[in-house]
């Protein structure tokens, strides 16, 4: 057991290491140079200070010293400073991902606990208006993109019908503290939650009812209900106990993808997360910010790929027997 | 007081048209105090304008710090901490006087050294540092409430980057502690200011907010209780917010002509392009001159036969902008539209192409060449490059468009002078040695993106613009920079799409914008809400 513990860290640990390497070396292949992006946002710099930069971000160095200083750093805890906002790496991370987290996790157990309701249900009645119903909105919100789907909420809810806000996580002009503040978060939060939900919701919905479905055709359901159990006892004690399994494979596996899922879903609701932290620094050239973002994105999938793990071992005493 | 003012300031020789002095405009009827005025940013990196130029800053940054003049309605420099300067006859000595009693947001007073501080900083961290202050020999500050310019040369655009935007004044006490200006943490954190709103709280992430400064050194100003700029990056969203009153004010917004027109029909939405004559935005078809077949004159003049600006301004504009015409925006002071124009005309193009040595060869085609397309402002960019991409294969000429995945990769491309042409655009800026000269000096020519960096040399318009840069007669250097004009177009060293069309949304009961050309970059001491 323990044996297979320390297997499974090491493994993880050069998991890591070869996360790093890979995302510096592609980071530094591919074409733009972080100093000439900066140097254009600033509206342009003579010759002198374009070297001096260079200079001072390390990036005159041969990429093979740039990169062993790098994991030297990584090494000692340190991500380096960004290179546009000339803050440490971390602290942007800390100061953006507990909007992100807040984000996905309410989008994805809103999602989780819907779709899978709406797939059972569509499951047991499969030629119902329902059941249909279900897959009309499952392709639709699959096919739909989600900074369409997030306009079309905005001009519905916040345009047409004034209810929610449309961008943003609080209110500019409040000075709301505690519940005020709580209250004022959530209320901003309903739009891009309900945005990225009802992608997720879709994913959901199908894998739950196709599972399900899958599920109740099997023999030890038959038996079951040939036992004369109740309804509800096969489909909620037997049968969804089972089909569950894949559901929660994914959520583990989309939970450590949170900051992809919410790139879009930030810039259109204007959502300070790490979502758009990510994609500005693509787009900015910002190699520190950029390779602090993706490790913590790999150690998040790590993570959670171990954390499924345990749960799929509570959900399924088969895994635990083995 | 403003008889005084007035001698002073009207006895002084003129520096050319920045000194048409005007006085400060007459203040509006009962304006109102209070209220909060929401914008927008879609992000900036520092507040300090000395070390930064563009609008993210800019915008935000003329609130927070004064500058020793602001720049009002057709170019009139207005006195601003400065309320009277001098200027000695050879035009090399300029004397500012203080107003008395200024104050930092800290409450420590704003001296002469402040200034000189000021200007130093400037001069060696911002980009136009030494175009704008690089003949400014010395500074003396004389007295705690007097400052002395003294310049190698006349400079005629002097007054302009001493408003806010260019030249902010700075406290010397918490900047001048050897720290690297450019990365100095106060330019982020703990912002202290000399203008007449104060940072209140400053997350880049989600929003700034700019609260009145009570002890502002103008009397009764401002008016406004509040700034406050949400970070908004998405322009679709800006849209929306604006239809539905979420923000009242929306400069630099990225509003496309067909959301214009939408905006134009909300209810209690205005659109106005004013406020942008002095950035002055234009577009350009850079090619690079080094290599063949651009090289030859006669391939650009066919080039700029078979591109219809006119075409362009009406069907990708909207038919709100103009066809540019040369380096300099309609709304400069010093724009001339006595320039060769190139008329759409295809035949012609086609037989200049033959008579320069490019005939159609036996592959069908004339020559090829990479068009880079960069990935800023992609919404006049892409449907121009592809225009051109269009036009040029009629005339059997191959172009491939090569789209920059990003900022960076474009400027490593074109500042390296690696591209045979790119798409490109570029600021006028107050003056033209800023924003004007860069692209056309012999001694420019260098691996700096927006520099020279299309290879051009021509001793006799380098004679002209060094004898414009120095003109401190407002007509001389008119027709200076007329024939600088004519001459640049003559030699087709750019070919000119049409100007941006930039637009500000603002609704109603938003009083008293700046009608300055700088617009949202100027001081908004004067704005009230009259709602």
């Amino acid at each position: 057991m323990l044996k297979g513990s320390l297997r499974k860290l090491l493994n993880a640990l050069l998991l890591m290491i070869a996360v790093l390497v890979l995302n510096f070396t592609l980071i530094h292949i591919a074409p733009g140079d972080p100093v000439e992006a900066l140097v254009g946002e600033m509206g342009g710099a003579t010759p002198e200070l374009i070297a001096e930069l260079r200079s001072r971000f390390g990036l005159d160095q041969p990429l093979y010293v740039q990169l062993g200083t790098y994991l030297g750093r990584i090494a000692q805890g340190d991500f380096g400073h960004s290179l546009y906002y000339d803050q440490p790496v971390t602290a942007l991370i800390a100061e953006r991902i507990g909007p992100t987290i807040l984000l996905v996790t309410t989008a994805l157990f809103s999602a989780i606990a819907l779709g899978t309701v709406l797939g059972v249900f569509s499951a047991q009645r499969r030629r119902s208006v329902l059941s249909h119903l279900v897959t009309v909105i499952s392709l639709a919100g699959f096919s739909a993109p989600v900074f369409w789907v997030g306009i079309m909420l905005i001009l519905l809810l916040s345009v047409s019908v004034p209810l929610l806000p449309i961008s943003g996580m609080s209110s500019a002009d409040s000075a709301a503290s505690g519940l005020f503040y709580i209250l004022d978060v959530l209320h901003h939060l309903v739009l891009p939650a309900l945005t990225l939900a009802l992608i997720y919701l879709a994913f959901y919905s199908r894998l739950s009812r196709a599972s399900m479905l899958e599920v109740l055709g099997s023999d030890y359901i038959r038996t079951a209900r040939a036992k004369g159990l109740p309804k509800r006892m096969v489909i909620y004690k037997h049968a969804l106990r089972n089909a569950i399994l894949p559901v929660v494979t994914f959520a583990g596996l989309q939970f450590g993808q949170v900051i992809s899922g919410a790139v879009l879903v930030e810039t259109v609701f204007a959502w300070p997360g790490l979502g758009t932290l990510a994609f500005e620094s693509i787009l900015r050239r910002d190699t520190p910010t950029l390779l602090g973002i993706l490790f913590f994105s790999a150690v998040m999938v790590v993570v959670m790929n171990l954390v499924t793990d345990v749960v799929y071992r509570r959900v399924d005493p088969r895994i635990k027997a083995r | 007081m403003l008889e005084r003012l007035a001698r002073r300031l009207t006895s002084a020789a003129p520096i050319a048209l920045a000194a048409a002095i005007g006085l400060a405009p007459i203040a509006q009827a009962d304006p109102k105090d209070g209220g909060t005025l929401t914008t927008f940013t879609s992000g900036y990196r520092t507040l300090n304008p000395a070390v930064q130029s563009g609008a993210a800053t800019g915008a935000p940054g003329s609130q927070i710090f004064a500058g020793l003049v602001t720049v009002g309605k057709d170019y009139v420099v207005q006195p601003y901490l400065a309320d009277a300067w001098q200027v000695s006859d050879d035009q090399l000595t300029v004397t500012f006087d203080l107003v008395g009693g200024a104050k930092f947001h800290d409450g420590q007073p704003i001296t002469g050294e402040d200034v000189k501080f000021s200007l130093e900083t400037v001069r060696a961290n911002h980009p136009f540092g030494s175009a704008m202050f690089g003949n400014v020999e010395s500074i003396e500050v004389p007295a705690p409430d007097k400052v002395v310019l003294h310049l190698a040369k006349p400079v005629p655009g002097l007054l302009y980057s001493l408003q806010p935007l260019l030249m902010p004044i700075l406290p010397k006490h918490v900047y001048g502690d050897g720290q690297d200006m450019k990365t100095h943490p106060r330019n982020m954190e703990n912002v202290v200011g000399s203008g007449p709103f104060k940072v209140e709280e400053n997350n880049p992430a989600e929003r700034l907010v700019l609260v009145k400064n009570q002890d502002f050194f103008l009397k009764g100003k401002p008016h406004l209780d509040k700034i406050v700029y949400p970070m908004v990056k998405d322009p679709l969203t800006r849209v929306l917010m604006l239809e539905k009153g979420e923000i009242d004010y929306a400069p630099f917004a990225g509003i496309r002509p067909n959301d214009a027109s939408r905006l134009e029909k909300a209810k209690g939405a205005h659109v106005t392009t004013d406020g942008y004559e002095a950035i002055g935005y234009v577009h350009y078809l850079e090619l690079n001159l080094r290599n063949e077949p651009f090289s030859k004159r006669e391939v650009r003049e066919a080039l700029a036969h078979a591109i219809d600006t006119g075409f362009l301004a009406k069907v990708i504009f909207g038919g709100r902008t103009v066809p540019g015409t040369g380096p300099l925006h309609t709304g400069n002071p010093f724009y001339s539209a006595d320039v060769p124009t190139y008329e759409p005309d295809m035949d012609k193009a086609a037989a200049m192409l033959d008579a320069a040595g490019y005939p159609v060869g036996a592959d069908g085609s004339r020559f090829s060449f990479v068009l880079d397309v960069p990935s800023w402002a992609p919404a006049a960019h892409v449907p121009m490059a592809e225009y051109i991409q269009a036009q040029l294969a009629k005339l059997k000429i191959n172009v491939e468009l090569r789209k920059a995945p990003d900022f960076g990769t474009w400027v490593k491309r074109v500042s390296s002078w690696d591209y045979e042409a790119t798409m490109n655009g570029s600021f006028n800026y107050p003056d033209p040695t800023i924003g004007v000269h860069r692209h056309f000096d012999c001694d420019n020519i260098k691996n700096v993106i927006w520099s020279n960096t299309q290879g051009y040399c021509n001793p006799e318009v380098d004679t002209l613009l060094g004898a414009a840069a120095v003109e401190t007669d407002m007509a001389k250097r008119k027709a200076l920079y007329a024939d600088i004009q004519r001459k640049v177009q003559e030699d087709l060293v750019f070919i000119y799409m049409p100007q941006d069309y930039s637009a500000t949304v603002y609704s109603d009961g938003v009083a008293n914008l700046p009608d300055s050309p700088f617009g949202a970059l100027s001081p908004f001491y004067d704005v009230y809400l009259d709602k």
